[in-house]
């Protein structure tokens, strides 16, 4: 990769987010990925690594990269950040820009239509609500009205699916 | 009570035990209608809507004047973490700003608990002990905490310790039952990779299971119901696709405070519906439960 590729001014983007306002303060030891049960098992997915690349400005190959969606949420790797750098909020500013431009797996927008319907993010079918009175729970009366007027305030909605983009 | 989206769609026998548990602990249950998905999957694509969603029941619960009792980890997680940046009055009046438009305020009132966080704090162990009325002594089980149940540990407050946790280690053990130790008890269910990539998620399912199958335990006790669809759910998968042979039965915790506090195991407590069979059921407890009056 040469210099003239990176862009310098893609750490300081991801730094104005508060969320990642911490990022200056990892010096790479790596104890993020040494507790990361997604690296453990999948050696590609590195926290380390990721931080130092966003540093370097390799803005493509973090937002493209499909590992950066494998994050389990687990929040071991802030927990024992010795810098209390929160790279679980890191990584989610990162996840919302690579949504942006059109990186954002089908599954979570599926999940978000699902809300603007329904509130939740499945559906209430009829199985299910025979299913409940069967066990004698309440009827579920889930609307996603409110949450669809809500979240068109971000934008959420506009955000395209990885598969269609 | 904040249901979710997945227990009361998938895992029906978390909420119906959870409402059993409660109803004879004397905690009164409020079913809010309006309440939606917590948004924690939605902080994925953008941070704002997750928090949007998780402040919208926030206001909710505060319009009614009441506290909320969660059973999913991941939205007591999303919730409390909310709560937490809704302390600061910048962010707090940002999103005000936008609640506006659904009518709605969040002042700061609303605290957030875990339902097994509300029986170890709450109700205490030495209660649920009085509650107890079959020894389940002769049980040995697998606690499996989930990972919001306490990260992040700052919008806990101190509650546990997410390294070395023993909250349900201590509820556990006011059944009878012998809760034990074991090297992954801490790895995470992988639930939040499955939507996007199922092998990695199976992958960690695996481990856990690979290790728990060295243990001689009858169960392994979840308190999520992402973490119970996985190891429940998963198991079989892994079974085709390696050739194994994994058939750890998984409960929810309230499912086995309820077969100690003598709930109807079927009816109160729904263990039909995790796949095992009564008849084992009881066989594992070690007692004839035809007996017990309730």
């Amino acid at each position: 990769m040469k210099l003239s590729e990176l862009d310098p001014e893609f750490k300081i983007e991801v730094m104005s987010h508060k969320e990642a306002e911490g990022l200056n303060l990892c010096f790479a030891c790596g104890t993020c990925t040494a507790g990361c049960p997604i690296h453990e098992i999948f050696y590609e997915y590195d926290p380390r690594k990721l931080a130092k690349m966003v540093k370097l400005g390799m803005r493509e190959e973090v937002l493209a990269s499909p590992y950066i969606w494998y994050c389990t949420t687990c929040h071991n790797c802030e927990q024992r950040c010795p810098q209390n750098v929160k790279f679980f909020d890191i990584l989610n500013v990162l996840k919302n820009m690579a949504a942006k431009e059109g990186y954002a797996p089908h599954s979570w927008i599926e999940q978000t239509k699902q809300i603007m319907k329904n509130g939740i993010i499945f559906s209430i079918t009829e199985e299910l609500k025979e299913k409940r009175r069967a066990l004698s729970l309440p009827a579920l009366k889930y609307d996603g009205e409110r949450a669809k007027k809500i979240l068109k305030l971000t934008g959420i909605d506009k955000v395209k699916d990885q598969r269609k983009a | 009570m904040f249901l979710g989206c997945t227990t009361p769609t998938q895992v029906l026998q978390y909420e119906l035990s959870s409402r059993w548990i409660c109803k004879q602990l004397g905690i009164e249950l409020v079913d809010i209608e309006d309440f939606v998905c917590c948004g924690i999957n939605q902080s994925n694509i953008s941070i704002e809507a997750g928090l949007l969603l998780a402040s919208m029941n926030l206001a909710l619960a505060e319009k009614r004047g009441l506290d909320i009792l969660t059973l999913c980890a991941a939205c007591t997680g999303q919730l409390a973490e909310a709560i937490e940046k809704l302390e600061d009055p910048k962010i707090r009046d940002r999103v005000n700003s936008k609640l506006k438009t659904v009518d709605l305020r969040y002042e700061g009132k609303v605290r957030v608990k875990h339902i097994s966080r509300i029986l170890y704090e709450d109700i205490g162990v030495d209660r649920l002990k009085e509650k107890v009325k079959i020894d389940l002594s002769r049980l040995r089980i697998a606690p499996h905490y989930g990972c919001h149940y306490l990260k992040p540990a700052s919008a806990f407050k101190g509650f546990d310790d997410p390294d070395n946790p023993k909250t349900l280690h201590h509820l556990i053990s006011v059944t009878g039952a012998y809760p034990i130790d074991y090297e992954t008890i801490n790895l995470c269910c992988g639930g939040k990779s499955f939507p996007v990539s199922e092998d990695i998620a199976r992958s960690l399912v695996k481990r856990k299971i690979d290790n728990l199958m060295l243990k001689e335990i009858d169960f392994l006790v979840v308190q999520c119901q992402t973490c119970y669809l996985m190891y429940r759910g998963q198991q079989k998968s892994l079974n085709q696709k390696f050739n194994r042979n994994y058939n750890i039965p998984v409960l929810l915790y309230p499912q086995l405070l309820g077969a100690a506090m003598g709930g109807d195991l079927r009816n109160d407590l729904g263990i039909h519906l995790n796949g095992i069979s009564m008849d084992d059921f009881t066989k594992k407890l070690g007692v004839d439960l035809t007996h017990i009056k309730r």
